[in-house]
């Protein structure tokens, strides 16, 4: 009886100490820009940018994940973010490498990097950089949902390294 | 004897089966009221605050999406139809929302700035197909109806919603999307930074054009 006791207070303490509000008020993803030679779909930056602000209430990383242009208040611009970046490498892969070596080869993979900016001060809370690779049968668009969970990954370790 | 009976009848079945597949594929989907959904705003989005809050009235809603099918949102399994127009639904959320911020005139010539929408997606946009990629896009040439002075703002909203198995899911999951994409759009404009620069222009030209104006 004391054992069940003890282990539901523990679990209480535990799910108290996960309901932390989030450390932002605002979070603004912006659609990201092409580097020179990366052939995407037009189609594929919408999806992505639609898919980032999903990833990013998902992490409740901030209070309130904006669109693109919307205004902020200015009390609340200090503890507001605003995500830009840079798609930097896009290569399509190869189906017949995928089935014949196997191990990697020919996979479809993407690079993109990230800058978090405080929105008050364009000051750079972080850098991410990530390195997504999937099978070249998926479509794009799936590599655009493993590509936005990364980077919201990715951004929330960076920022919070950068916090300690 | 039996095995060949059997045979025939399972080829003419895969026949028909076949012939029927096909012909019900060649067919478009007809709206019935157990395929239709009612895309609504819901609350109201709240307005940005305005220096000098102007009054808006939205003269005209044109649909530029040259969809030919403009209430069909999704044509798989049976289809899925909207009960209005996208022109009347996007009319009809950025009025609520416009009234509810007391930002709505009473008619055209008390207007400060008169609104003219230019629709150009609503609905489902090409996503995976693990889900449902809602997106609704519309342009807005504001107009001074003083000065005769317009600015141009766009507003995007998307959402992406999960994608499901039963058609009672499907239209559940697809009406959330449309209702959320819409809900992100309108607040794009309302509450955008573009929204804002242009109303402060329009209403600055006019202001100073009686100050230019030299005195007879």
């Amino acid at each position: 009886m004391l054992m069940v006791v003890l282990l539901l207070a523990c679990s209480a303490a535990a799910a108290k100490g996960k309901d932390t509000t989030p450390r932002y008020k605002t979070a603004e993803a912006k659609h990201f820009t092409q580097a020179e030679g990366v052939e995407l779909s037009p189609v594929f930056g919408d999806y992505f940018y639609a898919e980032l602000r999903e990833e990013l209430k998902k992490a409740k990383l901030a209070g309130e994940v904006i669109g693109e242009g919307e205004t902020v208040d200015d009390t609340d611009a200090p503890q507001s973010i605003v995500i830009t970046g840079t798609i930097t490498e896009y290569k399509k892969g190869s189906v017949v490498k995928s089935t014949l070596i196997g191990f990697g080869a020919g996979m479809r993979s993407l690079k993109m990097d990230a800058d978090v900016l405080r929105r008050s001060d364009n000051q750079h809370l972080g850098v991410v950089h990530i390195h997504v690779k999937i099978d070249p049968r998926w479509n794009e668009k799936t590599m655009a949902k493993f590509a936005a969970h990364q980077i919201v990954k990715d951004m929330k370790e960076a920022l919070k390294a950068q916090a300690k | 004897m039996t095995s060949s009976v059997r045979f025939t009848v399972s080829l003419f079945l895969a026949t028909f089966f076949l012939l029927f597949r096909a012909s019900a594929a060649g067919q478009d989907p007809k709206p019935k009221p157990e395929n239709t959904i009612s895309v609504h705003l819901g609350d109201p989005v709240p307005a940005q605050k305005f220096a000098n809050p102007p009054k808006f009235w939205i003269s005209e809603v044109i649909d530029r999406s040259g969809n030919p099918q403009p209430m069909l949102v999704l044509k798989e399994r049976g289809g899925i139809f909207l009960d209005r127009q996208p022109t009347v639904i996007v009319r009809e959320a950025l009025e609520e929302s416009l009234r509810a911020a007391n930002l709505l005139a009473t008619d055209a010539n008390s207007a400060d700035l008169v609104l003219k929408i230019y629709v150009f997606q609503f609905g489902l946009a090409q996503g995976s197909q693990l889900d449902f990629f809602g997106k609704v896009e519309f342009t807005v040439m504001v107009k001074n109806p003083k000065s005769r002075e317009s600015q141009e703002v766009k507003a995007a909203g998307t959402s992406i919603a999960k994608g499901a198995v039963l058609k009672k899911n499907i239209q559940k999951n697809v009406q959330d999307d449309v209702e959320e994409s819409l809900r992100d759009a309108v607040r794009n404009f309302l509450r955008g930074q573009q929204l804002k620069d242009a109303a402060g222009a329009l209403r600055k030209s006019m202001d100073a054009a009686p100050a230019a104006t030299p005195n007879p």
